[in-house]
Parts: structure tokens; C-alpha cells; sequence
């Protein structure tokens, strides 16, 4: 049973593969350069990764958390496909890192959440003497906690590089084309910048609490999971409603 | 070829008999040996663990097999045999199948669904087919048990969840902190549940397991028992200050741990599970408000172990379902080839039938080229083989013994099989009276 949902899984996943590779060589299309695509890039790389995480360590059980959240990110590209070629200020390496880094950043964050939430669900179990369903099931508190610590730094690494290149690229393109309205917004004051900031801040001060403050375990886990909530915000509503600087038509 | 049973278990005998009757902790395979010589018994094995002593027997004849079962038992043990006859069971053919599946996949045990049980039927076959005294039928009888054991073990929850105390606090154990590989340990006070956790844990690989007591020389008796180090009794602070793992067992009235005094010695973020199975308890309740520390008290464990054993309860219909459905498989299997002989005599005579008609006309196709005379032959064979594939196959198929005697019994006077067969006897007795 487990067994036959991995392999459909892989099976999904290189579909999906091939569907983003097809795009990108075929159409000469930016795979990341609209929201829908970049979503489903993120859904992509979150499903690799999952992939990995299942295939390494024989855990199942995360997949329940997991899963749910692909299926229903990737609605949003197959309802709004958005194939609309974009603005040409985007034709640049710096914006593919730039995207690209963010959205491995998010998928880590995005594993690192469920596996928190995995965490909570086992650790209240195990504290209240309440050994039921999951208890059978779910992977042991330590090695949730240690694969959580690995999904954050792996998250928080890309995430800094991600913003960075964006910074860089933002001064390189404002000689460019000094009249973009989209180059001029980019500052702080910016709904989606000030989530990417503040997305930063929550993940490090969870490395910061883990490494000096002693916070493992639950508070780790309430960190990661408040953090991919975040994400989330800013990734979704965000994008699809509020007009920012980062809004490319 | 009957299959039989007959054995002592401890639903039926009590400890001491089942103590006198046991083979393990002799020469099993000198046993198997023994009871294969018994005329009766053509096929042996002698499976025997604390809780039951069996024999499985192939013979022509049950009740001489039962004899000499006991006269076994009695020889071998020294017993006379009203010490023990009054508590054996006996069981035959599709029965001997069902009880074996049952023991097999641990239904028949003192705790339901223990493991080790598989492992024990495995090695009693082995003992056996080692020294040639297993036989096509029990070898065939003990490896569908192997196959209803492993399939009740992973389609059912029958062997799921730990049943006693101390595996239960290991299995818990290894929920907080995975593998136990490199973990440190410390046991305060000593005791037969803190005894059995500390060697569980030992043999789950920790890394370290550190024993104080507040008189030293228990300590270091249990120590020596488990593979530990004492640790003085005013050192058990720093001791638990680096412990992954407390196992606390005194006899003290009083708290010995308070949360105040874990606070103090405890490093953050690292978990700390305390295991406390003393009564009256050792440590304080409020420590297990503490975070990261997980605190289970005997009734704790204990009510984990009885979920466990009512969880286990609720497979064994389940578990049962599997055992008829293997048994009926079984029995299925035994009359197929139950009907061998039937099939063979329907062929023989079908054969006889094809020959004698080719020679009667062998003068007539001498005028045929070689070729045309060797598709004759094939034609003809392959007509009778055909004809017989699904005759086979229903004779092979019958749902129970009654219709197969039903059927085999018009099939040989249909085909006057009986007569020619009984010819043959006739002919062997006739040959045998000119002998003599």
C-alpha cells in the first residue's frame, strides 16, 4: 500500500518533470516568471524533496501532511495557467537564481513546517500518556526533531542567498532601465519584501534559539511551522491580490 | 496417510508436568530420532518450548500413533503414563493443521502474539528435517505454518504493541529518542521491572548505564547483572545531569526527585525520559511538567501495556479468519492429492484402452508410411489426454471428503478401476501363496 503510493508519487513527480522541462526547452518559457508557474516549480521541488526525505529514511507517515498541501498548491497553476510571456526585465540570470533560491527555500520550509506539526502531534501524545493512532505510526521525536533542524538551515541558507541576489540584481537592473515602475517600489515598505524580510527574521532567530537558547524540540517546531504559515501568506494572497513591486504584468 | 497430534500445553498441564515433559533443554534432534523409530511413525517432528510439548506424527495408522506417542513420552521422560495421559490433547488430520496454524502465528500462546513462538516451530522443523524424520507430508504441513505465521504477523495486529512493562517503557523509550545507540542510562534503586528495562535497554545498545543505590553493594550487584557501572549514592545528581534515560526504582516513602532538583542539573532542549516504577512513586509528579522531560509512573506503563492487550484482543478474530481460511487451503490441498491414485488408474486404463485398439489395428495400418503411422499414435494420445484434462481437474477440486469418496467410488465402477485393481492384488496374494 505505502509502497504503491511512493511509486505513483514518482511517478507524478516526473510527469511533472517533464511537463516543466517541455515549457521551458520547447516554448522558450521562464518556468518560474508568474505566480501559477512559479507555484507549480514549488510544488515540483517539494514534491522531490519529500520524495527524497521518504525514499531515505522509509517514513511514510509525513506524507499525510505533506501530500495534502501539494495537491492543493498545484490547483492553482492547473486552474490559472498563466503561459502570458512576461517583462523582459526579467531576462536575466540574477532573477532565475533569485526565484529559483527562494522557491527551494520555501519547499524546505514547507517540509520543515509539516515535520513540526508531525512533531507537536507526537510530543502531546507521548506527554499525555495518550498513546493512540499516530503513536504507532509517526517516526520517533528525534529524528523529527533532527530532520526539521536540517530542512531549516537547508531553508534558511537558500532563503539568504535569495534575497540577496535580489537585492544585488535590483541595483544592477536600476541602471538598466531606471524608468521601471516595478525597480523603483522595491523597498521595504513593499507588502512582499517586507513578508521575505520578516520570513528571514522568524528562521533566524529558530537557528538562533536552537544553537544558544537551547530551543529544540516543540518551541522548534512551533517556529517552523509559524514560519511556513508566513510563506504562505506571502506567497498566495499576496501575490494573487495585492499589487506590489514584485506584480509583473 | 493420517496426519496426528498429541502433545501438552499449558492450557492443559500444569507447570511441573509440562517442566518434566519438556525437550528444549535436552537433545532435541536424539528425541526426534527416538520417535521416528516407533514403527507407526513415518514421519516425526517434536516441537517443545516452556509452555507446550507436541508431537507431530504422519502414520497409516492414528491409533497405534497415539500409542506409541505415549509410550514415547513416557520412555524418553521416565515417566510412567498416568502421570500425564489425563492432560494430553490429541488432534488429527485437518484438526493437527488448524492447531498447528493456531500456535504458529501465536494465538495459542500464553500472551497472545508473542514472537518468539514462530522462530520455536521454525527450529523443531529444522531439528527434525536435519535427521530425515520430517517427510514430505510434515515438511509440506510445517512450511504452510511458517507462511500463516508470517501472514497473520503483517495482515493482522496481533503481534503489535509491547505486553509487559518493561518493553513497553522501551518502546517508549525509542519513540523519544529513535535509536537507543549511544544513549546514557541511569537506574536508581533496583528492582525486577528496573532489572528487565536496564537489560532491554542494554541490548537496544546504550551507551552507558549507570546504577546507584543508597546501599553500594546492590548497586554494584546490579550493575554486574546488567552490564552497568555503580555510581555512589551522592553522586546520582551529576550522573543524572548527562542521563538520556532514568529508571527509578526505591523503596524510599518520599520523592527522591523533585522538579526543583532536575531543573537545576538538567541541560535545555535536551529530552530526558524518567521511568518510575516505584511504589510509592520516586519523583515528583510536577517534573513531568517540565519541558522536554517525559515522566511515566508504573500505572502509566501499565495502562499502556493493557491497551496493547486489548488492541491485540481485537485481532484475534481477524487472526482466526486467517487460520480457517489456511486450514480450509490445506485440507484442500491434501484432498487434491488425496485423488492422485483415482487419476492414475483413469489414465492407466484410458492408456490400455488406446493401446490394445492400436495393436488390434496394427495389421491394417502396416501399409502407411512411418510418419503417418507416428501421427496416429500422437492423435490417439493426445484424444485420451484431453480427454482426461478436466476430469482431473474436478477430482483435483472437490469440496469435501464425502463427495470424493462419492466420486471416487462411481469413477472405479464406471470405469471398472476397483476390479482391475483388486485383480492385481489377487494376482499378488496368488503369488505369494505359490511363494509359501
Amino acid at each position: 500500500m505505502g509502497r504503491a503510493a511512493t511509486t505513483l508519487l514518482l511517478f507524478g513527480a516526473l510527469a511533472h518533470t517533464f511537463v516543466i522541462g517541455m515549457q521551458t526547452m520547447e516554448v522558450r518559457f521562464n518556468p518560474v516568471a508568474s505566480t501559477s508557474r512559479a507555484v507549480s516549480t514549488f510544488v515540483w521541488l517539494l514534491t522531490l524533496s519529500y520524495l527524497y526525505l521518504e525514499l531515505t529514511t522509509d517514513e511514510r507517515a509525513m506524507g499525510v501532511f505533506i501530500l495534502p498541501v501539494i495537491v492543493a498548491l498545484q490547483v492553482i497553476p492547473v486552474v490559472f495557467p498563466g503561459m502570458a510571456n512576461s517583462d523582459p526585465v526579467l531576462n536575466s540570470a540574477w532573477f532565475w537564481v533569485h526565484v529559483s533560491s527562494l522557491l527551494f527555500a520555501y519547499a524546505s520550509f514547507a517540509l520543515a513546517g509539516a515535520l513540526g506539526l508531525t512533531y507537536m502531534l507526537q510530543f502531546k501524545e507521548i506527554k499525555k500518556k495518550h498513546l493512540g493512532y499516530l503513536y504507532t505510526r509517526l517516526p520517533s521525536l528525534q529524528i523529527l526533531d533532527v530532520m526539521n533542524w536540517r530542512a531549516v538551515t537547508v531553508g534558511w541558507l537558500f532563503l539568504t542567498v535569495g534575497v540577496v541576489v535580489g537585492v544585488v540584481w535590483t541595483a544592477q537592473a536600476r541602471v538598466i532601465a531606471p524608468n521601471d515602475p516595478n525597480l523603483q517600489a522595491m523597498s521595504l515598505d513593499d507588502p512582499k519584501i517586507l513578508g521575505a524580510i520578516v520570513t528571514w527574521a522568524v528562521y533566524s532567530f529558530a537557528m538562533f534559539a536552537r544553537t544558544t537558547l537551547g530551543w529544540t524540540g516543540r518551541r522548534a517546531a512551533w517556529l517552523s511551522a509559524l514560519g511556513f504559515a508566513i510563506i504562505l501568506l506571502n506567497f498566495l494572497p499576496v501575490n494573487y491580490f495585492v499589487t506590489t513591486s514584485h506584480t509583473f504584468q | 496417510m493420517h496426519l496426528f497430534l498429541l502433545g501438552v500445553s499449558h492450557k492443559t498441564a500444569p507447570v511441573d508436568l509440562r517442566e518434566r515433559l519438556d525437550f528444549s533443554s535436552g537433545d532435541l534432534g536424539a528425541a526426534v530420532e527416538m520417535l521416528a523409530a516407533k514403527p507407526a511413525a513415518a514421519e516425526s517432528i517434536v516441537l517443545s518450548t516452556c509452555n507446550r510439548s507436541e508431537i507431530y506424527l504422519a502414520s497409516e495408522d492414528a491409533g497405534r500413533a497415539r500409542q506409541e506417542a505415549i509410550e514415547f513420552l513416557s520412555g524418553f521422560h521416565q515417566l510412567p503414563q498416568d502421570a500425564f495421559v489425563p492432560h494430553i490433547f490429541t488432534f488429527e488430520d485437518a484438526a493437527v493443521a488448524q492447531h498447528l496454524f493456531r500456535v504458529a502465528a501465536g494465538l495459542d500462546s500464553l500472551v497472545v502474539g508473542e514472537p518468539q513462538i514462530l522462530g520455536q516451530v521454525k527450529d523443531a522443523f529444522h531439528a527434525a528435517s536435519q535427521r530425515h524424520c520430517a517427510g514430505p507430508l510434515l515438511t509440506k504441513l510445517f512450511n504452510w505454518s511458517f507462511a500463516v505465521g508470517k501472514r497473520v504477523r503483517t495482515e493482522t495486529g496481533l503481534g503489535e504493541g509491547a505486553v509487559s512493562i518493561s518493553f513497553a517503557a522501551v518502546a517508549l523509550a525509542r519513540k523519544i529518542f529513535g535509536r537507543l545507540q549511544g544513549r546514557r542510562v541511569l537506574v536508581i534503586g533496583a528492582g525486577e521491572i528496573s532489572t528487565l528495562t536496564a537489560q532491554h535497554l542494554r541490548s537496544h545498545g546504550v551507551a552507558d548505564i549507570a546504577i546507584t543505590n543508597r546501599t553500594a553493594a546492590n548497586a554494584h550487584a546490579l550493575a554486574e547483572t546488567v552490564g552497568g557501572r555503580a555510581v555512589p549514592w551522592t553522586e546520582r545528581m551529576t550522573a543524572l545531569g548527562s542521563a538520556d534515560i532514568v529508571v527509578t526504582a526505591t523503596g524510599a516513602q518520599r520523592p527522591i526527585l523533585t522538579r526543583e532538583q532536575v531543573e537545576r542539573v538538567r541541560k535545555r532542549g535536551n529530552p530526558l525520559f524518567i521511568i518510575d516504577v516505584a511504589v510509592p512513586r520516586d519523583v515528583e509528579p510536577s517534573v513531568g511538567d517540565i519541558e522536554q522531560v517525559f515522566l511515566y509512573n508504573v500505572d502509566d506503563l501499565q495502562s499502556v501495556v493493557e491497551e496493547n492487550l486489548s488492541r491485540r484482543a481485537a485481532e484475534i478474530t481477524r487472526a482466526e479468519g486467517i487460520v480457517a481460511d489456511e486450514v480450509a487451503r490445506f485440507t484442500a490441498w491434501r484432498r487434491s492429492r488425496a485423488a492422485v491414485p483415482t487419476i492414475v488408474a483413469l489414465r492407466q486404463r484410458f492408456d490400455a484402452i488406446r493401446r490394445s485398439e492400436l495393436q488390434r489395428l496394427d495389421g491394417k495400418l502396416t501399409s502407411l508410411p512411418p510418419e503417418a503411422r507416428a501421427r496416429v499414435d500422437e492423435v490417439t494420445r493426445l484424444i485420451v489426454e484431453k480427454l482426461l484434462i478436466e476430469p482431473t481437474e474436478q477430482l483435483k477440486a472437490l469440496p469435501d471428503e464425502e463427495t470424493q469418496v462419492a466420486y471416487t467410488e462411481a469413477l472405479n465402477r464406471v470405469f471398472r478401476l476397483r476390479e482391475e485393481e483388486s485383480r492385481e492384488e489377487d494376482e499378488e496374494s496368488a503369488e505369494q501363496a505359490r511363494r509359501e
